[in-house]
């Protein structure tokens, strides 16, 4: 390798800086540091004439490391990293750092003390820099096409979003028929117009009609460019990177070819097989060969093959005219290439016969919404009457009961956001077609958030629907009359009620579909507590998760409305079409690489890394070794801290790097304090560190601070390196323990910090020395103050014994 | 209710004593649903009682109102509410602890101090009549034993139980 020669580049900020640090003796100092060639001093470095110093610096061959010492640096290093690249340098060879915000800002009371300060943090950025490797930036390649689970609202929307764009997309659905709960619920708040009303897809709203909105039915859906709709399949098998999926889907034969069937309706008629209708809330019955209702997508007939007799019936073979039915279709296995995967699975109600005294498995007249929601669809087994289904007789007095397992710590604690609204809907749309009817609703609390839903509200109120503020202990059915009574408080006006009602309707808490669980698992995608799938952050990345090129959209998250999961699935869309569009992911290799010599595959690494980039690869018979993907790493480091061996190191933060940046920084006081080392992850912890200083909030300036990736890259033999190096006192400061960016890390750095503190008591060393602390970056105050007491501790303590500074 | 800003603050601490004590730990997730009170076989032939005002009076501070009423003593413990409350508030477990602090603080109903006395006289909760006393030999049942009062009374003033009684018998 070339020799080392470190250009150091020392801005003042228009001398703001040069009022509180002696530069003069800053550039002395540098200039005898070994390997420092050069060493400029401007107003800023990081654009203009400053900028082009460097530059022409390497392109001369003067230098080849870099160090500037520049306010900013989170802004100015991305211009400066370019500009080193462009000038033929490699761009990992350079080190900026922060003389204001982390110096002389917070130390102003102090000039020459954080002069001092300021020549250890030159000399700990010099010595990084010297040991810093070039690194290469790797590209991979990403197909430009898409899978879509689940074909509700959510899925469909993204879908089209994603053909219209030119992508290939691939949209499956478990079940027979496209359109999900929202079929189901056939009309919607805030416009109580239909469900299965969608956009137009672009293909077809200029070229051919000149809709904006379309049902599903008339959609033209299927014959949008680049879309591939399987219906009655499922996700089977996941396997692959991000950007280069394989996915194994189970197709389940429909038996009845798509391409033939006509809608004539002649098989239903003939077919003998009649069973009770779930879909329409067993309130009718069909066929073994049926469609759920006209209106559905994909137009064609499906056989329910647990009631068919097939051959030994076949009536609907004879009746086709266009030979359409094919009993003997079977399952397939399609194989599907994608670069990314979109979660659109979607809710479903909680079961509400697990509570068991409302009685909805025995009395056919307690129902949910959803059921309740056939019975209002004008397509539905009641063309639109209202009955109570013991007896078909219209409900002429209704009770709605609110969070039937929602807001319960039995069951779901949280709000299902959605059913209060449902049900006003509900029951104002039956009180409409049927003024008569006497409807009550019992509610813990009425939750009307969203643009015109508190009208429902009102309208509700002004329509004369009556809201019993009270949760129904039970529902019980009088023997004589055979009516339901609700057993209720009136809690405004401390009363116990006995309501009597044709019709009790539940508002089931939302959960997360069927196969969420399975699912997860074969993505490797976390869930969270309520078992709704986790997204990768609540505020800013609502539809990413944690994996590169796996996103997630509407109810997949938490039930969602119409409005909020149309939302959420074009935002989906957005961020999968920036992952897809350039056909090519490039990442550089700030990742970490295993020593294969030292592995002893204890699989502790595999299991640990947040991202699953690492995995054991056989290498001879017995004996594996740890390989790491730099397409999955994303370079947090937890790794490096949890190998029992050091096999591991992050190419860009080495343990020698680390060293030499501690010893840096502990090698010169000039205060009369106890020396201070606060090791802040590059997250939270440093950018709170820099909000103290921009505040200008003042704290000692033997406090010095370092950078790692994540907190979690830490070890227990750095920490008494630390100590040996000089540090009187050790400050970890890392993100949230829930909030850390790279999700484990700052729960690992404090688990670790724990262990050491048990053996610093072993050694005789007092373990108040060392502590942990989550901060935020609007929380610099905390970091000042968190520099101060651990001052204050240490003057207390006095000098450390064994290890005292050199 | 009352409005001082002193009186406020210790009157709120209440919840905070009764969510320390021994099955009160959850009274602060109680959002007055009603379950409770709908679910009580008491609340619903007296309006004397009802558990989700008991509830709320404590979350409210209104210790005074609390302790001194007999509501808290009319739940017969069933354990109903403490079934279905969808909150896991442990309703009767926090009406015990009401009673707790109920009787340290003197407010015990005549017919519990009377049980007390009994206990502490004879050992037995019911006194026993001299009519009562005659009529077994005729029923055919043997003559009342002895109770071991002595010892029931070295355990109830390990306790300090006979204490509690004493202040209220001086009380009345
Ligand atoms: S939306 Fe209404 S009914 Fe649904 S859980 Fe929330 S409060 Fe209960
Ligand atoms: S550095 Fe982080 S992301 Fe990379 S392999 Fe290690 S634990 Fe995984
Ligand atoms: S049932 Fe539980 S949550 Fe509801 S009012 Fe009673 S104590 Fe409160
Ligand atoms: S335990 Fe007490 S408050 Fe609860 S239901 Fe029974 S009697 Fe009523």
């Amino acid at each position: 390798m070339d020799q080392v020669k470190v250009g150091v580049f020392l801005s003042d900020c228009g001398k703001q800086l040069s009022e509180i640090l002696d530069f003069n003796a800053l550039t002395d100092y540098v200039k005898k540091v070994s390997g420092v060639v050069l060493v400029g001093r401007s107003s800023e470095f990081w654009r203009g004439k400053g900028l082009q110093f460097i530059v022409d610096a390497i392109k001369d061959g003067k230098i080849n490391r870099v160090v500037v010492a520049e306010s900013l640096p989170k802004l100015s290093e991305v211009n400066i990293v370019q500009a080193v690249e462009n000038a033929g340098l490699n761009p990992y060879l350079v080190e900026v750092i922060d003389l204001k915000d982390h110096c002389a800002w917070p130390h102003r009371k102090t000039p020459s003390e954080a002069t001092e300060k300021a020549k250890a943090m030159l000399l700990a950025a010099i010595e990084r820099a010297k040991l810093l490797e070039p690194l290469e930036k790797l590209e991979f390649s990403v197909l430009k096409s898409a899978l879509v689970i689940g074909g509700g609202i959510a899925g469909m929307q993204t879908a089209v979003d994603l053909a219209d764009l030119g992508f290939e997309v691939h949209l499956v659905e478990k079940t027979p028929f496209l359109g999900g709960l929202a079929t189901r619920a056939s009309r919607f708040f805030p416009t109580d117009d239909c469900a299965i009303c969608i956009e137009s897809p672009v293909s077809d709203v200029k070229t051919i009609t000149h809709t904006s909105r379309k049902c599903i039915y008339r959609s033209g859906f299927s014959e949008i460019p680049n879309m591939n709709i399987l219906t009655n399949s499922k996700v089977v098998a996941v396997e692959g990177v991000p950007g280069n999926y394989k996915v194994t889907i189970e197709k389940k034969p429909r038996y009845v070819n798509e391409l033939k069937c006509v809608r004539c309706d002649l098989c239903t008629a003939i077919c003998p097989v009649k069973v009770p209708d779930e879909y329409n809330a067993k309130l009718k019955t069909r066929k073994a060969i049926y469609m759920n209702i006209p209106n559905v997508h994909p137009p064609v007939y499906v056989i329910d093959e647990s009631v068919c007799k097939f051959h030994d019936c076949a009536k609907c073979v004879e009746v086709c005219p266009t030979d359409a039915i094919e009993l003997d279709q079977k399952s397939e296995q399609i194989t599907l290439n994608v670069g990314s995967i979109i979660v659109a699975t979607g809710f479903r109600e909680f079961d509400s016969s697990i509570i068991k005294e409302y009685h909805y498995d025995d009395y056919p007249d307690v129902m949910t919404n959803l059921e309740l929601a056939r019975m209002i669809d004008g397509f539905g087994p009641t063309g639109g009457v209202i009955i109570r289904p013991s007896d078909r007789k219209p409900a002429e007095k209704i009770v709605f009961v609110q969070c039937v397992g929602s807001r319960d710590r039995r069951y779901n604690p949280y709000c299902s956001s959605i059913c209060c609204m449902i049900s006003l809907k509900h029951a104002t749309l039956i009180k409409s077609a049927y003024p008569d009817t006497d409807i009550s609703i019992c509610y813990i609390d009425i939750r009307t958030t969203g643009r015109e839903h508190e009208d429902y509200y009102e309208r509700a109120r002004e329509m004369g629907i009556k809201f019993i503020k009270g949760r129904p202990t039970e529902i019980s059915r009088d023997t004589e009359t055979d009516r339901l009574i609700v057993d209720v408080e009136d809690a405004l006006l401390r009363k116990i009620l006995e309501l009597d009602a044709d019709l009790v309707v539940l508002a089931p808490a939302m959960v997360p579909a069927e196969d969420t669980k399975e699912l997860a698992e074969i993505l490797g995608l976390e869930l969270g507590e309520d078992g709704f799938f986790k997204e990768y952050n609540a505020k800013l990345r609502p539809t990413e998760t944690k994996l590169r090129g796996i996103y997630l959209c509407g109810g997949a998250t938490f039930p969602k409305d119409a409005p909020t999961t149309s939302l959420h699935a074009h935002s989906a869309a957005i961020k999968a079409v920036k992952f897809l569009t350039t056909g090519k992911i490039v990442k550089d290799q700030r990742t970490a690489v295993i020593n294969e010599e030292y592995c002893g595959d204890c699989e502790f690494c595999p299991v640990t890394c947040p991202y699953g980039a690492i995995s054991l690869e056989p290498t001879t018979e017995e004996h594996f070794v740890a390989k790491i993907s730099d397409l999955l790493c994303e370079g947090c480091g937890v790794c490096v801290g949890t190998c029992p061996l050091n096999a591991i190191e992050l190419r860009h933060s080495r343990p020698k790097q680390m060293l030499a940046q501690m010893k840096a920084l502990m090698s010169i006081n000039g205060t009369s304090k106890p020396l201070v080392l606060a090791i802040c992850c590059s997250e939270c912890g440093h950018t709170a560190v820099d909000s103290s200083g921009m505040a200008m909030m003042q704290y000692p300036a033997n406090v010095r601070v370092m950078k790692v990736p994540c907190t979690g890259i830490l070890q227990v033999h750095q920490f008494l390196e630390a100590f040996k190096a000089g540090a009187q006192g050790v400050m970890v400061v890392g993100c949230k323990s829930d909030g850390c960016h790279y999700e484990v890390g700052s729960q690992k750095a404090e688990n670790k910090v724990e262990l050491t503190r048990i053996l610093m008591k072993e050694y005789g060393i007092e373990p108040e020395r060392l502590e942990m602390f989550n901060m935020v970056f609007i929380e610099g105050d905390k970091f000042a103050a968190a520099a101060q007491t651990m001052t204050e501790r240490l003057e207390k303590l006095g000098p450390l014994p064994t290890m005292g500074g050199s | 209710m009352k409005h001082g800003k002193d009186e406020k603050t210790t009157n709120l601490a209440f919840s905070d004593v009764i969510s320390s004590r021994l099955g009160g730990e959850t009274i602060n997730l109680c959002y007055q649903c009603g379950t409770c009170a709908s679910s009580c076989p008491v609340a619903k032939i007296t309006p004397r009682f009802n558990p989700r005002e008991i509830i709320k009076l404590t979350l409210s501070g209104e210790k005074d109102e609390v302790i001194s009423g007999d509501a808290i003593w009319l739940c017969c413990s069933c354990y109903n509410c403490q079934e279905r409350c969808p909150q896991k508030v442990e309703i009767a477990d926090v009406i015990y602890a009401l009673r707790n602090i109920a009787v340290k603080e003197g407010y015990i109903p005549n017919i519990f101090s009377e049980f007390a006395s009994a206990i502490l006289n004879d050992a037995r909760v019911v006194k026993v009549s001299k009519f009562v006393e005659t009529k077994r030999p005729t029923l055919g049942l043997p003559p009342l034993q002895p109770t071991g009062v002595n010892a029931l009374r070295k355990i109830l003033s390990a306790t300090g139980f006979d204490k509690l009684q004493q202040k209220k018998e001086e009380a009345t």
